[in-house]
C-alpha cells in the first residue's frame, strides 16, 4: 500500500503538514548520533587514493551461511578431492566448480581470492569475523561495513534506510554505532517490509496520527530529552517510509515474472533481486543471506539444490546489474566464514574448514576474470597471497571509499578500524 | 588510599546531619517535659511521626505530646511524602539521601521535587515488578489515604511474583542465560537462578554457588554459569571479573590493559584458578570411563541417524563440571612480555586494587590443593571483605531503579573515586554487606529514600556533567518491562501467574544413568527412550508455553476437571502472541519477537539490552500484533472502558490503563473530540499504547 496515493487531496496535505519535515529527520538523526563519535575520532589521516577507491556507491553483501565448499564452487580441484561435479571451464581461462554453470558464462565480471583462510572453525564466530572484522566478544558490538560507510558518509537516501538486511536478522549490525545504523531487515523478500502497513483505513490513521501529536505534545514539552527526541524522530522516519513514494523499492511484485524467474523462484534468488531494486533506489549496502552450505552429508544432492540456487541468482544479479547500468558503481561481494575440508566423509560430505577458501568479488572498479592467491594441490592450505577475513573487509571499506585507516573510538572508548587494521588487496582493482 | 579519606568525611555529615531545604525542625515537648528536635512527617489513628536529624522516625501516641504540640501535630503540614513502616528502614533511606543531598549541594544542585502519586506508582510497579500496574492497582494506591502507603507498595511489590520475574530478566541479561549453547538447552540454568531469587537467596550466596557448582547441568543448574562457556575458560573469566567485580580486564586477556593496571600476567594468574576444572564434556575426569561406554553404546545403535541424535544426547548428558588434579594455565603462545615465556605454567594468584591487600578477604587463601582453587577464588571474591564484590552489585541495583550508576560503566569500579558520589558509592556498599546481600532488602532501602520518590529528570544530561541524582532519570521501559506491560493491558494483574519449569521436565527426559553397573544394553535402552523425549524438545515442541499450555489443559480435561482458562497452567494466547510474562517465554525470544525488536538481549554479550528506538521497532508498535490484540474487544482494557457510560469516563477508564493517571481537561477534551470524529475506542488505545508516555518510566 502506498499511503499517500489513496488519499483524497485535501487530507493529503494536512497529513505532509505534519510530517512533511520526516525527511529531514535523517539528517538531524545521523548529525546527532554521529557527532558522539566523530569528536572522538582520532586524527583524521590524509585522505588515501589509489586505484578502484571510492569507485563503489554501494555494496550488495551475499553472506553464505554454514560454510561455502569452496572445491565445488570457487576453487575446484581435479584430483581426488574433486567432489562430485567436474570442473567448467570459462572464458576467462580459469575453471569454476561443476555447479556454477551460469557463473561460468559471466565468468570476465568477476575476481576470486582462492587464499582466504581464518581462525576458527565455529560457524558463529566464524560469520561473525566476515562480516564484521573483529572476534567476537562478551562485552562490544562491531559493526558491520554498512555501519561504518554510515559513519563516515551519512545517510545514503532521503526516506529510506541505508543499510538493508535480506533473509536475516540485523544482528547488531550497527555494532557499537547508534541503533539507526543497525540495517533494516526484510525477512521474506516476497513479502517485503514488515508491518509496513496500517491496519487502520488512511483515514483514521490520519486522525490516530493527529490525536497522538495532540496528546503526546505536553510529555514532549516536559522530557526534552535526547531518547525521548530520538524516538519522535523514529516515528517520523517510520511514517516517512510507510509513506515514501519509494516504499515499492521494496515490492517486488513489480518486477517482470520473467526476470523473477531468472533469479530463480527461491528466498535467496528473489532477495538478490530485491538487493539489485534497492540499489537502484539509492540504498547503499544490502546484505542478502543464504543458509544450506553446512553440507556434512550427501554433498552432491546438497549442492544440486544450493549450489544451483546461489549460481542462477548471482549471475542473474551481475546480469541485470550490469543492464540497469549499476555494475560499475556496485561492488557484489560473495563469502562465507569457512570453507569445506577436500575429504569426502563417511556420510559422503564435508566438514568445516576455515584454513583455505575463496571469496568472491565483482563490480565497483574490480577486475574481471581475475583470479587472486591459490590454494595447494587438494584444496587443503593457502599456497600463495594468503588473505584474512580482515584484509577481505578492508578491499570492500576502499572499494567505497572509506578512510580504513582511521581510528575510531567507540563510546566504552576503544580503538576501532574498519576491517580491523587488514590490508585491501589492492591487486583486484583494475 | 583515597577511600579512607572520603569514609571519615561521609560519617562526619551522618552525625551532623544535611538539613535539606524544604524541611522544618522543630522542638518537640512530650507530657513529661522531654523534648525532641524533629521534623513532622505526619499523624495518622492517634500517633505523631517525628523524624530526628539522623533520619530515625519516632512514633508517639498524640496525647503523650504537651498540649501546644498536640495541636501543632493537628494543623502542621506533613514534611515529605508519608513515612516508611520501620524507624530503623527510615533512618537508614535518610542517610542515603543525606549523602546524594551533599553531593548535589557541593556541585550547587537542587533535587527535584517529589513525584507525585501517579508518577510513583506507576515507577514502582516498572521497577519493582517489571510492569505497569492494572488500573485497579493504581486506584487501589491512589486512593489509599494512609501515610504510610508508599512504604507499603514497596513492600507488597517485592514479594510479588512480578519481582522474581524482573529481577530474573534483569541477571538473565547480564548472565547471558540462554536455552541454547553448544547445542544442548540450559532450561536447568534457568531454574535454579529463578529459585534462588524467589528464595531470596543473598547473592554472596549465589555467586557462591556458581562459581563452585560441580557435576551434571541436567542435575546441577548453578553448573550453568561455567558450563555456558564451556572450553572458553578465558572469556568466562574476563566475563566474571568485570561482572561480579567491576574489574575491567577484557583488554588484559590479549595483552597489558593500556589504561588500567592489569597486566596480561595478571589476568593469567586469576585464569590459573580455574586451571584445573574440566567444563568441556568433561573428558579427563573420573568420569572418563563412564563416557567410553557412552560412545561404544552410541556406536551400536542401529542407523546413522539415530546415532547423531545420540551423540548429541551424550554431549547433554556430558555437560558437566568436574575439577582434576592438574593446573594446566599456562601464558598464550604469543606472550610477549619478559617476565615470563610464553608456554610458561602460571601460578594461580588473586588481583588487588591498589591499596586493598590488607583486607581480610585475601587471608587464608591458600593455592597448593589444585582441587580447592574454585572454592578459594569463590570465597574471595564473595567475601564481605572484598574490595569490589558488595560495592559492585550494590552500584548494578542502584542503576536499576535510578537509571544511571553512581559509577559507569557497571562493569568497571576499578577506581571507585571516579564515580560522580564516591562517599554514597562506598556507603552503598556498606550498606550491602550489612543487610547479608539481601537483595531484596537493599531494593527496599533504596525505594524507601527520597531521592528515589522524587520527580524523574526531566533535563538533557549533559556528558562531562556528573549526574548527582536529584532524582531518577526518565528512562525507556526495558524490553521485558514493555512486554510485561502489554500483557499486564489485555490479561491484567494474572498475567504474573504463569510460569513454565521447563528444566525440571528437561532434565527427567534426557537424563541417562551410566554407572558402573549399567550394561550397554541397559544404556542402549536409556538412549532409545531419551532421543523419543528429546524429538520433543528439538521443534517448539515442549519448550513452547503454547503448546505445554495445549497438553496440560488435555490432560486436565480428562481428568475431568473442567476446561475454565487456568493461567497458572496456560497463558492466554492471541493472535500468536503468548502472554505470558518475558522470564517464561523462550530466553532470548525468537528474532522476530516482540521482545527482541524492543531490543531484548540475545544473550551473546554481557548487559546488552538495548534501550534504542529503531525502524522496525516503531513499524511493529505502530502496525504488529502487540496494538491489535491490546485493542480488540476481548482485552482488558478495552472490556473496562467499555463498561463506563460516558466517552468522558471511558477516555479515563483507558488513561488510568496505560498512564496511570487521569487525562487532562485538554487531554480529555482532545480523546472525547476524536471518539466523536469516528475514532473508536480501539483507535485510543492504539494512540495511548504509541505515545512516548507509555514506553517511558518517569
Amino acid at each position: 500500500m502506498n499511503l499517500q496515493n489513496q488519499l483524497d487531496p485535501i487530507t493529503r496535505r494536512a497529513f505532509c503538514e505534519r510530517w512533511a519535515q520526516t525527511a529531514l529527520g535523517v539528517t538531524v538523526l545521523h548529525g546527532t548520533a554521529g557527532s558522539l563519535f566523530a569528536a572522538e575520532a582520532a586524527k583524521p589521516s590524509a585522505a588515501p587514493s589509489g586505484p578502484g577507491y571510492g569507485k563503489a556507491k554501494n555494496v550488495i553483501f551475499l553472506q553464505m551461511m554454514g560454510g561455502m565448499t569452496h572445491i565445488d564452487t570457487l576453487d575446484p580441484k581435479d584430483g581426488p578431492t574433486q567432489g562430485p561435479k567436474k570442473p567448467l571451464g570459462t572464458k576467462a581461462g580459469f575453471q569454476l566448480g561443476g555447479i556454477m554453470e551460469n557463473l561460468a558464462k559471466n565468468a570476465d565480471k568477476i575476481s576470486i581470492i582462492r587464499s582466504m583462510t581464518s581462525k576458527t572453525g565455529v560457524h558463529a564466530a566464524g560469520q561473525y569475523v566476515i562480516r564484521s572484522g573483529y572476534e567476537q566478544r562478551g562485552t562490544i558490538k562491531h559493526p558491520n561495513i554498512g555501519a561504518w560507510a554510515q559513519h563516515f558518509k551519512g545517510s545514503s537516501h532521503k526516506t529510506l534506510p541505508s543499510s538493508v538486511c535480506v533473509n536475516r536478522q540485523p544482528q547488531n549490525g550497527n555494532g557499537f554505532f547508534p541503533t539507526s545504523y543497525s540495517p533494516l531487515p526484510i525477512l521474506d523478500p516476497d513479502a517485503g517490509l514488515q508491518y509496513a502497513e496500517s491496519d487502520a483505513s488512511p483515514e483514521s490513521l490520519i486522525k490516530r496520527l493527529v490525536l497522538l501529536d495532540q496528546i503526546d505534545a505536553g510529555f514532549r514539552d516536559r522530557f526534552q530529552t535526547t531518547e525521548v527526541k530520538a524516538y519522535t524522530q523514529f516515528y517520523d522516519k517510520t511514517m516517512s517510509i510507510m509513506t515514501s513514494t519509494d516504499l515499492e523499492a521494496f515490492q517486488l511484485t513489480d518486477e517482470p515474472d520473467a526476470l523473477k524467474e531468472k533469479y530463480g523462484r527461491n528466498k535467496f534468488g528473489q532477495g538478490c533481486l530485491l538487493a539489485c531494486r534497492l540499489v537502484e533506489k539509492g540504498i547503499r549496502y544490502i546484505e542478502v543471506a543464504k543458509g544450506g552450505w553446512d553440507m556434512h552429508n550427501n554433498i552432491d544432492d546438497a549442492l544440486d539444490e544450493h549450489g544451483a540456487e546461489l549460481d542462477v541468482a548471482l549471475s542473474a544479479l551481475l546480469d541485470d546489474l550490469k543492464e540497469r547500468g549499476l555494475l560499475e558503481s556496485t561492488l557484489v561481494v560473495l563469502c562465507s566464514e569457512f570453507g569445506r575440508g577436500p575429504k569426502i566423509n563417511g556420510n559422503g560430505g564435508r566438514d568445516h574448514h576455515p584454513k583455505v577458501f575463496s571469496t568472491l568479488l565483482a563490480g565497483g572498479g574490480i577486475k574481471g576474470g581475475f583470479i587472486y592467491g591459490s590454494s595447494d594441490k587438494e584444496g587443503m592450505a593457502v599456497a600463495d597471497k594468503q588473505t584474512s577475513p580482515q584484509d577481505f573487509l578492508s578491499t570492500i571499506g576502499w572499494s567505497l571509499g572509506l578512510p580504513v585507516d582511521e581510528v575510531v573510538m567507540s563510546p566504552s572508548n576503544r580503538p576501532f578500524t574498519v576491517g580491523d587494521k587488514g590490508k585491501p588487496v589492492m591487486d583486484l582493482f583494475a | 588510599m583515597k577511600t579512607r579519606l572520603f569514609l571519615p568525611l561521609a560519617f562526619a555529615l551522618l552525625v551532623t546531619g544535611i538539613k535539606a531545604d524544604n524541611e522544618v525542625y522543630r522542638t518537640w515537648t512530650d507530657t513529661q517535659g522531654r523534648k525532641l528536635e524533629a521534623t513532622f512527617r505526619g499523624i495518622e489513628n492517634g500517633q505523631v511521626f517525628l523524624q530526628v536529624r539522623n533520619g530515625y522516625v519516632y512514633r508517639l501516641p498524640l496525647d503523650k505530646l504537651s498540649a501546644e504540640d498536640q495541636q501543632a501535630a493537628k494543623t502542621l503540614k506533613p514534611e515529605g511524602l508519608g513515612i516508611p513502616a520501620d524507624p530503623n528502614l527510615a533512618q537508614a533511606a535518610a542517610r542515603i539521601d543525606m549523602l546524594v543531598d551533599a553531593g548535589l549541594k557541593k556541585a550547587e544542585q537542587k533535587s527535584n521535587p517529589l513525584a507525585s502519586d501517579e508518577q510513583f506508582v506507576r515507577r514502582v510497579f516498572l521497577d519493582l515488578a517489571g510492569r505497569i500496574p492494572t488500573r485497579e492497582e493504581s486506584l487501589e494506591f491512589l486512593n489509599d489515604t494512609s501515610l504510610s502507603k508508599r512504604a507499603k507498595v514497596i513492600d507488597r511489590l517485592l514479594n510479588s511474583e512480578g519481582y522474581n520475574s524482573h529481577l530474573f530478566n534483569y541477571l538473565a541479561d547480564m548472565l547471558r542465560m540462554a536455552d541454547i549453547s553448544q547445542k544442548v538447552r540450559f532450561y536447568t540454568y534457568q531454574d535454579w537462578l529463578k529459585s534462588q531469587i524467589a528464595d531470596n537467596i543473598p547473592w554472596n550466596k549465589m555467586v557462591y554457588s556458581m562459581m563452585t557448582a560441580d557435576g551434571k547441568l541436567l542435575e546441577n543448574g548453578a553448573t550453568g554459569y561455567l558450563l555456558r562457556d564451556a572450553g572458553m575458560r578465558l572469556d568466562n573469566l574476563s566475563l566474571t571479573l568485570s561482572t561480579f567485580l567491576g574489574a575491567n580486564v577484557s583488554c588484559a586477556q590479549c595483552h597489558d590493559h593500556p589504561f588500567a593496571d592489569w597486566t596480561q600476567r595478571q589476568f593469567y594468574e586469576m585464569a590459573a584458578f580455574f586451571g584445573a576444572t574440566e567444563t568441556f564434556g568433561a573428558k579427563k575426569g573420573p568420569k572418563s570411563e563412564d563416557a567410553a561406554m557412552m560412545r561404544k553404546a552410541v556406536a551400536s545403535l542401529g542407523d546413522q541417524r539415530m546415532q547423531k541424535q545420540a551423540k548429541n544426547l551424550v554431549q547433554v548428558n556430558a555437560m558437566a563440571i568436574d575439577d582434576g588434579e592438574v593446573n594446566d594455565m599456562k601464558l598464550p603462545d604469543d606472550y610477549k612480555y619478559s617476565d615470563a615465556k610464553p608456554g610458561d605454567h602460571v601460578a594461580p594468584k588473586l588481583v588487588t586494587w591498589s591499596d586493598d591487600k590488607s583486607k581480610k578477604a585475601y587471608q587464608g587463601v591458600q593455592t597448593k590443593s589444585e582441587e580447592d582453587l574454585r572454592s578459594q577464588f569463590a570465597k574471595w571474591m564473595t567475601s564481605p571483605d572484598n574490595p569490589r564484590f558488595a560495592m559492585t552489585i550494590a552500584n548494578r541495583m542502584w542503576k536499576r531503579i535510578f537509571g544511571v550508576g553512581i559509577k559507569e560503566p557497571v562493569s568497571d569500579l576499578d577506581d571507585p573515586n571516579a564515580s560522580v558520589n564516591p562517599p554514597l558509592l562506598h556507603h552503598l556498599a556498606a550498606e550491602m554487606v550489612r543487610v547479608k546481600f539481601d537483595l531484596k532488602q537493599f531494593m527496599r532501602l533504596l525505594c524507601n529514600t527520597q531521592t528515589y520518590q522524587r520527580e524523574a529528570t526531566s533535563h538533557e544530561l549533559a556528558d562531562n556533567i556528573p549526574y548527582l541524582f536529584p532524582g531518577p532519570i526518565l528512562r525507556r521501559m526495558s524490553a521485558e518491562q514493555a512486554w510485561d506491560s502489554c500483557a499486564t493491558l489485555v490479561v491484567g494483574a494474572d498475567v504474573d501467574k504463569f510460569k513454565s519449569h521447563r528444566g525440571e521436565q528437561y532434565s527427567k527426559a534426557l537424563h541417562i544413568e551410566f554407572g558402573k553397573d549399567a550394561s550397554p544394553e541397559t544404556i542402549k535402552t536409556q538412549i532409545e527412550t531419551a532421543l523419543t523425549n528429546m524429538r520433543g524438545f528439538a521443534g517448539k515442541a515442549q519448550g513452547n508455553p503454547k503448546n505445554n499450555a495445549k497438553k496440560k489443559r488435555m490432560m486436565k480435561q480428562a481428568a475431568g476437571q473442567g476446561d475454565e482458562e487456568d493461567l497458572t497452567i496456560s497463558p492466554p494466547v492471541r493472535d500468536g502472541l503468548v502472554l505470558a510474562r518475558a522470564s517464561e517465554l523462550p530466553q532470548p525470544e525468537k528474532d522476530q519477537h516482540f521482545l527482541r525488536m524492543f531490543g531484548q538481549s540475545d544473550r551473546q554479550i554481557a548487559d546488552s539490552e538495548s534501550e534504542e528506538g529503531s525502524i522496525p521497532q516503531v513499524l511493529m508498535l505502530m502496525n504488529g500484533e502487540a496494538q491489535r490484540v491490546i485493542g480488540q474487544n476481548d482485552s482488558l482494557v478495552v472490556k473496562t472502558a467499555s463498561t463506563q457510560k460516558t466517552p468522558e469516563q471511558q477516555v479515563e477508564s483507558l488513561y488510568l490503563s496505560f498512564f496511570s493517571r487521569k487525562p487532562k481537561a485538554d487531554e480529555l477534551a482532545n480523546s472525547v473530540a476524536a471518539l466523536g470524529n469516528g475514532l473508536t475506542m480501539r483507535d485510543l488505545t492504539w494512540v495511548l499504547f504509541n505515545a512516548r508516555e507509555f514506553v517511558f518510566v518517569e
